[in-house]
């Protein structure tokens, strides 16, 4: 873990919504993954060892909640891997889990829109479903992972740190709205860049001006601001 | 109130029994509906998700969807006191609304609105979200048409379930996710194509729904595709020329 913290920029952050998961919603244990986990993925940070060979299971037989989260678009919450039902879902990975030590797995998305970037997955050694209040919770340490992650990415964005988000708003809060997600879409075709890259630069944009992400946004979708590909200057692509 | 319309809207909802029903293209088919049905003269639905947020999932144009953001920003308005009490909330008169709402009541005035209905969104006991609806002149909404409109507001919450039942999902706060997300992946799309077609947002999501209507492709699949410029789309991948 030293050694991929040394390596990304923001590895030990996501280190750190791990093991904030725990506590959330009482999980035994959690993991961070990149990739879609049918056929491609990467533990990045894991509590424990079960919850690492649940992800290397799912990779191994190319079935369960990470890939089906990742199809889906959305959360997979499996409250008892005992069920009749979850045996029919996947047969294989269900026995697996079982005999690793799960008997619950909650998998979410790290996703925004039609940007992916991996997974979060939290699992129970005793059957039983999140609270709302637990699923809320991990819904948001899945926003700051997101971010944490894409921030590795590209150093653009400068090191992935604790600080708040764009102009002192929390990080995750900056996420769920929608001139901030067609503001990115436009970016694409302004810069040239796929959807994540578009996202990264809309944020380090907002850094470099200390100004609030959705008011940039709102720039951009109003058309009184637009960004040129200039590389090599972050903060400087404004027209 | 058009009758054959109405029927045609019940029908509609058996559509979203079959596997490649798309829940964010029926709910603005729902908003759209509303307008035309219920005299109103645009509407917006409002979903919360499980971090305690409300979201704003479908509009019949950009000024409504602005308008609900608006409510969630300012934390007032019609359809946020509907989705905290679960009742419906009637305002004939927004200019005599500014002591209520001293934040949102000019806001929609301004927008062009002089009256609102708010419509709960149930579940059991619980409340999901919430159907608006504003009207460009003020008046009371009629009461047979609210009947339909609640009628209408429960037709959105069992396309919810549907979808979830279809996609074996254990709760129907997995489903509502990924609504959601679908909405944040259709709003990337509109931003695409506005940038590339130099169209403004309601023209851009009328593109892309088209598109998929006529090549009977789900709307969510097709933003997600076109983003990631994973699958190409005939005519909506070379800029506009002159």
């Amino acid at each position: 873990m030293a050694v991929q913290a040394a390596s990304r920029g923001g590895t030990v952050y996501i280190a750190d919504v791990c093991a904030a998961s725990l506590a959330a919603v009482e999980a035994s244990g959690a993991a961070v993954m990149t990739g879609t986990g049918a056929g491609s993925g990467h533990v990045m940070c894991a509590t424990d060892e079960v919850s690492e060979e649940l992800a290397e299971l799912q990779l191994t037989l190319g079935e369960g909640p990470w890939p089906d989260a990742s199809a889906a678009g959305g959360p997979v919450l499996s409250s008892d891997l005992a069920a009749a039902d979850v045996a029919v879902r996947w047969p294989g990975f269900a026995v697996a889990a079982r005999q690793a030590g799960a008997a619950a797995i909650f998998v979410f998305p790290l996703q925004i829109g039609a940007i992916r970037v991996g997974a979060l997955e939290l699992y129970r050694s005793r059957p039983g479903p999140l609270s709302t209040d637990q699923l809320g919770d991990a819904l948001v340490l899945a926003d700051t992972a997101v971010v944490l992650l894409l921030e590795g990415q590209d150093r653009a964005a400068g090191p992935a740190g604790s600080r708040p988000g764009p102009g002192g708003q929390p990080a995750e809060l900056a996420l769920h709205r929608a001139e901030i997600d067609q503001a990115t879409g436009m970016l694409t075709e302004q810069l040239g860049v796929g959807i994540e890259e578009a996202f990264v630069r809309l944020r380090a944009y907002a850094y470099a001006e200390d100004r609030r992400l959705t008011e940039v946004a709102r720039d951009i979708v109003a058309r009184r601001l637009r960004l040129r590909p200039r590389p090599g200057a972050p903060g400087d692509y404004v027209e | 109130m058009d009758g054959r319309l109405l029927s045609e809207t019940f029908v509609e909802l058996a559509d979203t029994m079959v596997v490649d029903f798309d829940v964010i293209d029926f709910l603005h088919m729902l908003t759209d509906r509303s307008v035309r049905l219920l005299d109103a003269s645009e509407a917006g639905l409002l979903l919360a998700d499980p971090r305690g947020e409300l979201r704003v999932v479908a509009a019949s144009s950009e000024r409504a969807r602005l308008l609900e953001l608006f409510q969630i920003q300012s934390d007032q308005g019609p359809c946020l006191d509907s989705f905290r009490t679960g009742q419906p909330v009637a305002v004939a008169d927004l200019s005599a609304a500014t002591r209520r709402w001293p934040r949102f009541a000019p806001a929609a005035q301004e927008a062009g609105f002089a009256a609102v209905q708010a419509l709960p969104m149930r579940l059991r006991d619980q409340i999901i979200g919430a159907l608006n609806l504003f009207r460009a002149t003020p008046g009371v909404f009629d009461q047979t048409d609210m009947r339909v409109g609640q009628a209408l507001a429960d037709v959105a919450t069992i396309s919810l379930l549907n979808e979830r039942s279809l996609r074996r999902s254990e709760t129907l706060n997995e489903q509502l996710q990924t609504a959601l997300n679908s909405r944040v992946t259709i709003e990337q799309a509109k931003g695409k194509l506005a940038e590339r077609m130099q169209l403004d947002m309601d023209q851009a999501f009328s593109v892309l729904r088209r598109y998929a209507r006529t090549r009977n492709v789900r709307l969510s699949d097709l933003a997600r595709a076109f983003v990631d410029g994973s699958e190409p789309l005939p005519g909506l991948e070379e800029p506009r020329s002159g």
